[in-house]
């Protein structure tokens, strides 16, 4: 057996932050719904988290982890700024489709 | 007078600090006392002016008088060189220095003090002093009283800046600063259509001669590469005045172009004196300068100002007098002013008019002086002039304020059982101007008038009749206003300008026409155009001979002068009293010349009997004489219309030309430059409506695109 499938190893972590960070990408493209895109690009973040959490383990240093606490703590305060911002917006015209705001273009 | 010249920087500086506080708490706090600040940094000045003149005095080598030409010459030698020049200079700081010791140029803030620099010191702030003590009376109530004493401080720092700079530049700035305070106190009532007209006029015709000057002064620096009139000191050669003696210029210069620019400087230079001290063609703004207040054309457009540039030919002399040509035209320029000034002086019925147009020819008469080589005669006249038109131009003052502004001498008469005091001092004015035998005008215009007959008849007759008309002009003047049956206009009659409703209301408030404050500066001046002539006295009486003279010798732009005058015109045949220097020949200490002084007398004589006879004997037979000449008086009352003729040939084609040019502005070059900002905004406006559409996911595609390429870039 390859040490790959026996060993939780730093490539897995990498693995699954670029999954993590592709599958946002995606789901920020695709869907107009602009709570599920915000969602997305949370999960762009937290792909982000790992890849910082993974190689800090594999150096054995922990500004990486001290970095994504920074980065919990940031995405928890600009959540709470664009959920508000979505529910402004849904009150303005009853709908959170992003198309719906196309006029902000300016 | 250690003291003075130690601390010569306070002379300009503690009016400029009397200005600065008048300008600053004048309006608020000091209101109708702002004219204290201006009193004791003026009287100070005028103070230390003094004193200097006295001890410069009192180191003055004069000859012995009587003596035989070979023991001063004698004196002379045993004198060390210092002694025969007497020059001081004290640094005060580096003002401009620029460029490498190659090729340096370095303006200093410093005083360069001689007799020349005394002299004109003791006028400006002598005669300034008294006549800001004047202003005091005169201004009272005025609503812009702190402003006017403001202006008076600084007019009185850029005037000794003027005289005691010891290079170009500081001239420089002297010289446009006494336009600007000229600008600003003929401005003084902006409410007043005319004055600001006449504001105006005066800057812009200034700037024509001011222009000339500058490209002297960058010729000078080009041709020598300083600006200092003597370097590092008088005797060393550095300066460009010793340099322009020897023939020198700056090394690394073409010679033949120096020798070239060297003979067109003087004409540059000219020009400048030309605009600042009023002489034809640039003369047209100083009889329209007479909107400002009274003691202004008495300060700055009679006594200080407009003998600046007579001040700068002699200081630069050296430059001027080799030059043939130039001489020429300085001659033939002022004698050509001074009679036009003087018949147009003939027919002006405005008393501040007749004194604005006599002051033109008066200024023609030192250019003259200075033409014929003879400068001190210029600045002896200069100096008499200063105290006998300060006088008269402050006595039509007390007029205007006892009459509420009345000028017209046609509407008044005997004026002398209102004024009774004024009309003894206006007297003494007049006798001094009309050249009167033993007032001070007698001495100085002959000394010009018979320098001039040495060199040339022509100008010497056109001299002779300017003096006639100056005598005639003047006590035509006043026997009509002050003699004769009394009528004098009530306040309320002639035209009521913002000038004097103040001085109106005073006046019928106040019953005593010549308040103290204005009478006394008043009688100093008198007592100056009775007694100025004594300083040069072409022949014993107590004193040597040609004090003045002498005393003006031992400045190095006379002794130069004189040095360059000889190489160029041949040994003995420039007049040693000119310039103040010792004859070499002849018993010249103690010559005596009656004749042209007899003929002096008598012209003016007779101009005076001419006035008696047509404007106080015979009034009538005078108007229907003038009826007679209507057609030369009208000619001479619209001043040959030189005004029309430069607002007809001069103004209009350049306000053509300007309005062509604006045209060709705003459609030509304005169009180009329009057409090159459409550009970026009609780019604006295509991305804006083919890109930015609204899409989310668009904008987060190319975003991924954009990072996708630039992952492509770094990884391969």
């Amino acid at each position: 057996m390859p040490d790959l499938f026996t060993k939780i190893a730093l490539q897995h972590y990498l693995i699954v932050g670029a999954l993590m960070f592709s599958i946002g990408m995606i789901g920020f493209m695709c869907r107009r719904n602009l709570i599920i895109m915000f969602l997305c690009s949370e999960l762009m973040f937290q792909g982000c988290a790992i890849n910082f959490v993974a190689f800090g383990a594999y150096w054995g240093k922990l500004s990486g982890q001290a970095f994504v606490i920074f980065i919990l703590a940031l995405a928890a305060a600009e959540a709470a700024l664009a959920l508000a911002i979505i529910v402004l917006l849904f009150r303005q015209k009853h709908t959170v489709d992003s198309q719906a705001f196309r006029e902000l273009r300016g | 007078m250690q003291f003075v010249i130690e601390h010569s920087y306070l002379i300009p500086l503690l009016p400029l600090i009397g200005a600065i506080i008048a300008g600053l708490f004048g309006a608020k706090m000091l209101k109708g006392q702002s004219h204290w600040p201006i009193w004791a940094g003026v009287g100070a000045s005028a103070l230390m002016a003094i004193v200097l003149l006295l001890g410069m005095l009192g180191h003055s080598t004069p000859p012995i008088p009587g003596a035989p030409p070979a023991i001063n010459h004698a004196i002379e030698r045993m004198i060390p060189q210092t002694n025969h020049l007497q020059t001081y200079s004290s640094h005060w700081f580096n003002w401009i220095v620029a460029g490498d010791d190659s090729f340096q140029f370095k303006a200093a803030a410093g005083a360069f003090i001689d007799p020349l620099t005394a002299v004109m010191l003791a006028v400006v702030c002598g005669i300034g002093f008294l006549i800001t003590v004047f202003a005091a009376g005169y201004m009272k109530g005025e609503a812009g009283y702190f402003r006017f004493f403001a202006y008076l401080g600084l007019f009185i720092f850029s005037m000794t800046c003027l005289v005691m700079g010891d290079n170009l530049i500081m001239l420089y700035l002297g010289w446009e600063g006494v336009g600007l305070c000229s600008y600003l106190l003929i401005g003084y009532y902006y409410d007043k259509p005319a004055a600001r007209e006449a504001a105006k006029k005066a800057f812009i015709v200034n700037r024509i001669g001011d222009f000339g000057f500058a490209i002297g002064i960058l010729l000078i620096f080009y041709c020598f590469g300083t600006v200092s009139y003597f370097g590092d000191g008088v005797g060393t050669g550095t300066g460009f005045i010793e340099m322009a003696m020897n023939g020198k210029f700056r090394t690394g210069i073409d010679l033949t172009l120096a020798a070239q620019l060297l003979s067109i400087i003087p004409f540059a230079l000219m020009l400048g004196a030309f605009g600042k001290s009023a002489q034809f063609p640039l003369y047209v703004w100083l009889p329209d300068a007479m909107e400002g207040p009274t003691p202004v054309s008495a300060l700055i457009h009679a006594a200080t100002m407009v003998t600046a540039g007579v001040y700068m030919l002699t200081r630069l002399s050296t430059l001027f007098v080799g030059n043939h040509a130039a001489m020429v035209t300085i001659a033939v320029v002022g004698a050509f002013t001074a009679i036009l000034a003087g018949s147009i002086a003939l027919k002006q019925n405005d008393l501040k008019r007749v004194f604005a147009y006599s002051t033109v020819s008066q200024l023609g008469f030192m250019f003259v002086g200075v033409g014929v080589l003879n400068p001190v005669a210029a600045i002896f006249h200069l100096v008499t002039h200063a105290f006998f038109k300060a006088l008269l131009f402050l006595s039509s003052g007390v007029v205007m304020h006892a009459t509420g502004g009345e000028l017209d001498l046609r509407k008044m008469s005997g004026m002398r059982k209102v004024l009774p005091i004024t009309n003894v001092l206006i007297l003494m004015g007049c006798l001094a101007l009309s050249g009167f035998p033993l007032f001070s005008g007698f001495w100085s215009k002959d000394e010009i008038v018979h320098s001039a007959g040495s060199r040339s008849a022509v100008l010497y007759i056109v001299l002779l009749v300017t003096a006639l008309f100056t005598a005639y002009y003047t006590f035509r003047l006043y026997f009509r206003v002050f003699q004769g049956p009394k009528h004098v206009p009530a306040p309320d009659e002639g035209q009521h300008d913002a000038e004097h409703d103040a001085a109106v209301q005073h006046t019928q408030h106040e019953h005593n026409h010549e308040p103290m404050l204005m009478i006394l500066p008043l009688v100093v001046l008198a007592l100056g155009a009775i007694f100025a002539g004594m300083i040069n006295l072409p022949f014993n009486a107590g004193m040597p001979a040609h004090s003045l003279g002498h005393f003006l010798g031992q400045s190095p732009s006379f002794a130069y002068g004189y040095q360059v005058a000889e190489k160029a015109y041949g040994v003995g045949t420039v007049d040693t009293a000119g310039f103040g220097q010792i004859a070499h020949d002849t018993n010249a200490v103690g010559e005596f010349n009656v004749a042209p002084l007899v003929i002096g007398g008598v012209v003016a004589l007779l101009g005076i009997g001419l006035a008696f006879f047509l404007h106080l004997a015979n009034r009538k037979q005078g108007d229907a004489l003038s009826h007679k000449l209507a057609g030369i008086g009208h000619a001479l009352e619209q001043k040959y219309w030189v005004d029309e003729i430069y607002q007809w040939f001069i103004i209009e084609p350049l306000r053509l030309i300007g309005r062509l040019l604006g045209f060709i502005d705003r459609f030509v070059v304005d169009g180009v430059v329009f057409l090159a900002g459409l550009i970026p905004q009609l780019a604006g406006y295509a991305l804006k409506f083919s890109t930015q559409r609204g899409y989310l996911q668009g904008y987060a595609l190319s975003m991924m695109l954009g990072l996708a390429v630039i992952l492509l870039w770094v990884l391969i």
